[in-house]
């Protein structure tokens, strides 16, 4: 609650300023859009498909940013939703008529963002909702609701921030079904310090800290346990003459992945960061890149070691267990018309033998070369094996994948229009080997795509046209899937209103089933009322037609999407 | 002489066997991983003890991790151990919270160093044998019973396509966009199931958060392999033709990120404890642009 007043109080702060100081400049947006989903099964009772999207939502944006003078900067970045809708995560399961969120719930949603950073010369205050990344292994994929703020005195480096990543949640069974997951209360802090010299150097030591409250809900939830979490990492980035470059962090974790667990003097606690559990592990990661950035040539070689127990509470969905190492180049040739992107690596998971031990090799390649005015080729190619020892099973897990996409594009012009005709073609055949029978399935790919597109020079008018062949082939299952395509986008009313339309009819056919018939077709209209006021509409619909590949034969949905929003640009500076 | 010598001896075997304590010990033959979990199942681990009405002292677990070749990599420290009162005549049901009490065994080796850092021993079969010893003298107060089990952690699927960050093309993937995933290792001894997550990146919105808030426009349950082409049924035309539109340019197109939720036969997640707890893998990210709008703006 202490930090909703702050938050006011700033609000309020801010409002004042304005009305007081006369010279003030504002940038950044603000606007409100409704979006609407229909789905209309047919027969009545019929529940093949399923919606996948809310019905209704209405979203709010407020982003300004009010400069005053040359110093002082005071930018909002509010972003509400009106009903929640999450899936994943801690709240997954709010759900419109199950139970309703309480107002630290409301804040804490990642589905709403709340903040606002005012910044006097290098120092920055930090309050509302934010996601911080402060390094690759420390944190950075989480929205932690609190207050903080980022120093930046000459070359040094001070950051801090502490408050809530998500509230306690309590869980419910239903219904509604699937209930809520439910969540313990999550209190987070981080902290940096360093020198950093722009484009020179950098070094800093990162600090970060969750840690979960097991009084926060009750009833718990069933499958998520309370954590605890520490981690300690040093960056060190150096960028040398000529475009050369060293980055590197080193990272060590202590994690209590259950705090119900007993107390353990066995294993060695952090003091006073972390206190050692029975559950508790310790690890570490070390993330490398050195490399070459050129006009016309890059070359780098990256890698990447993560260990078993190594977890973070900034990056909760971060794969331990890992080394990876690539390298990368671009090169630009034969006076800019030819341009190759190459990569190449491994993957080694399971490095601490906690589990069968898996290699992976990455490659990919994408060759582009434009011959003259009117021709150019891109080919790419793109490879990826996996494979295990067999363990326990008769035969390891292999799985091969390669595709080959060749893609000549053709263009010519008269006065009047400029045509382009491009045709890709791509294979890909995915291998997987049976770890009881031994025996390989080959599932087989094959897209080609022709499109044509007509630029008339003296017109506004922009259409485009594609026509789709897809056919993929694994035991048992032939799919065939035909696209047909066709876009038009132009001004009208004095330019002020944007359309565009596309239509799009796509047949499948799998086996000897009867074919589906889909048709999609959508529409948009951006009118521009003013310079810095405009009314942006889109509607879509999609109608699927079963033929007799699903029970009862002939069912078909219609679908439709409306999304409409008013959007106000700040731009205080050009009117002036 | 005899008799009266051999009835001594009858009476005394009887007095030691009625004194001993009987145990029966079950353990899963793939129990999880991480041993700090086997605490929250009942069903990895059970021990019965039945005790004859002539117990009347107390017993402390003596347990031992054993490679299979009788190598002791663990034992319980019988000092520090808990003291249990058996119940004269009856059965008392314990579990792995007792029998395996992480804070009280001292690993050892390798082994100590791969729980330290993992909380997981590493790969391979494994013995685990129980005695009940008398407090103070530790003398046996029952049989050693021994029960082997396989551990092997799982690590969830990496996804490979669309890989990080890739760009598809608009007019081809409005109809069919291939989402390959490698599979589960070690191949699990009941079949798991992929749950397939799109989840399309809003404006103004981080890529987690979209994961975090949004409703998936796809979700997907998949068994036995490791590839699905979605027929996705959307224009993937952009929601505006602002161009300073975030995530919804025409050059940028729109942005999606996607996950595999692994799930076990009973539709729980695979790995509870593991980072998320909620056995998603780490999510990549892909845009869907207008390849021909894209190239004119390049040009």
């Amino acid at each position: 609650m202490n930090k909703t007043i702050i938050v006011l109080f700033f609000l309020c702060c801010a409002t004042s300023v304005i009305a007081q100081v006369p010279k003030v400049s504002v940038s950044g947006t603000m606007g409100i859009s409704y979006e609407g989903y229909g789905l209309d099964r047919n027969p009545a009772g019929w529940t093949g498909y399923t919606p996948r999207r809310p019905w209704n939502q209405v979203r709010f944006n407020f982003m300004p940013n009010f400069q005053f003078g040359k110093n002082f900067s005071l930018p909002f970045n509010i972003n509400l939703a009106a009903l929640p809708t999450n899936f994943a995560g801690p709240y997954s399961g709010f759900i419109p008529g199950g139970p309703k969120q309480n107002f630290k719930q409301w804040m804490t949603n990642p589905v709403n963002n709340i903040a606002v950073n005012p910044k006097y010369k290098w120092a920055e205050l930090q309050l509302g909702t934010q996601y911080l990344r402060y390094s690759e292994l420390s944190t950075g994929d989480i929205g932690v609701f609190g207050a903080g703020f980022d120093l930046k005195p000459g070359q040094y480096r001070i950051k801090f921030f502490t408050g809530t990543s998500q509230p306690g949640i309590n869980y419910f069974a239903g219904p509604p079904l699937p209930g809520i997951t439910g969540a313990f209360k999550r209190n987070n802090w981080m902290f940096q310090i360093g020198k950093e010299k722009e484009d020179k150097y950098e070094v800093a030591f990162n600090f970060a800290k969750g840690k979960d409250l097991i009084s926060s809900s009750a009833p718990p939830p069933l499958t998520i346990k309370p954590q605890e979490g520490f981690v300690i990492s040093m960056i060190t980035n150096v960028h040398f003459n000529k475009g050369w470059y060293v980055k590197l962090e080193g990272a060590q974790s202590v994690f209590t992945t259950d705090l119900n667990t007993a107390s353990s003097l066995l294993i060695k606690s952090f003091e006073p960061f972390i206190k050692a559990h029975t559950a508790t592990i310790r690890d570490y990661a070390a993330t490398g890149s050195l490399g070459k950035k050129g006009k016309n040539f890059d070359i780098g070689i990256s890698s990447k070691y993560f260990g078993a127990g190594f977890q973070t509470v900034g990056y909760p969905y971060l794969q331990p267990d890992r080394l990876d190492y690539t390298i990368n180049t671009k090169l630009n040739t034969w006076k800019n018309k030819m341009n190759i992107v190459a990569s190449l690596g491994q993957r080694v998971n399971n490095i601490s033998n906690t589990t069968l031990k898996a290699n992976q090799f990455i490659g990919n390649l994408n060759w582009f070369t434009q011959f003259n005015d009117k021709w150019s080729l891109n080919v790419n190619y793109n490879n990826f094996g996996f494979q295990t020892a067999s363990g326990l099973n008769p035969y390891g897990i292999k799985n091969v994948s390669n595709d080959l996409g060749i893609s000549p594009t053709y263009t010519w012009s008269n006065t009047k229009m400029m045509h382009l005709l491009s045709l890709s073609y791509n294979y890909s055949k995915y291998d997987e080997r049976d770890v009881l029978t031994g025996l390989t399935t080959s599932n087989n790919t094959h897209t080609a795509l022709l499109t044509y597109v007509p630029s008339f020079f003296t017109k506004d008018v922009t259409p485009d046209f594609s026509l789709m062949y897809f056919y993929n082939d694994v035991p048992m299952a032939k799919t065939t899937l035909a696209t047909l395509s066709s876009g038009l986008s132009m001004p009208v009313a004095k330019k002020k209103v944007q359309l565009r339309g596309q239509l799009q009819y796509n047949l499948t056919k799998l086996n000897s089933f009867k074919s589906d018939n889909n048709l999609i077709a959508s529409c948009s209209v951006d009118w521009k009322i003013t310079k810095q006021f405009s009314w942006n509409t889109y509607l879509s619909t999609n109608y699927f037609k079963y033929g007799n590949s699903v029970i009862p034969a002939g069912a078909n949905y219609l679908e439709s999407t409306c999304r409409t929003g008013f959007q106000y640009k700040f731009d205080t500076k050009k009117n002036k | 002489m005899k008799k009266i010598i051999a009835i001594v001896c009858f009476m005394i075997t009887v007095q030691s066997l009625l004194s001993q304590i009987n145990i029966n010990l079950t353990v899963a033959g793939r129990p999880p991983a991480r041993l700090s979990d086997w605490a929250n199942r009942r069903d990895v681990l059970t021990l019965i003890m039945g005790s004859s009405q002539a117990v009347r002292f107390d017993v402390k677990i003596k347990t031992e991790i054993k490679t299979l070749d009788g190598t002791v990599i663990g034992a319980t420290n019988l000092n520090t151990a808990k003291t249990y009162t058996p119940l004269a005549g009856a059965s008392t049901i314990l579990n792995a919270l007792d029998v395996l009490p992480l804070e009280n065994i001292v690993f050892t080796g390798k082994h100590q160093t791969a729980l330290l850092k993992t909380g997981k021993l590493p790969a391979d079969n494994y013995m685990i044998c129980v005695q009940l010893v008398r407090v103070p003298d530790y003398a046996p107060a029952s049989a050693v019973t021994c029960k082997t089990f396989y551990l092997a952690a799982y690590q969830l699927p990496t996804l490979m396509l669309p890989s990080n960050e890739q760009e598809l093309n608009k007019s081809i993937a409005q109809s069919a966009i291939t989402f390959r995933w490698t599979p589960v290792v070690p191949a699990s001894t009941t079949p798991v199931t992929y749950r397939l997550l799109v989840f399309e990146i809003l404006e103004n919105q981080k890529d987690v958060q979209a994961l975090r808030s949004n409703q998936p426009l796809l979700d997907k349950n998949i068994v036995g392999t490791t590839q699905f082409i979605w027929q996705p049924q959307l224009s993937m035309m952009p929601y505006t033709a602002a161009a300073d539109s975030l995530n919804a340019s025409p050059q940028k197109g729109k942005k999606f990120i996607w996950t595999i939720q692994t799930l076990d036969n009973l539709g729980q997640p695979l790995n509870q404890t593991d980072g998320n707890g909620e056995s998603m893998s780490e999510p990549k990210v892909f845009f869907v642009i207008d390849k021909n709008v894209a190239g004119k703006k390049k040009e």
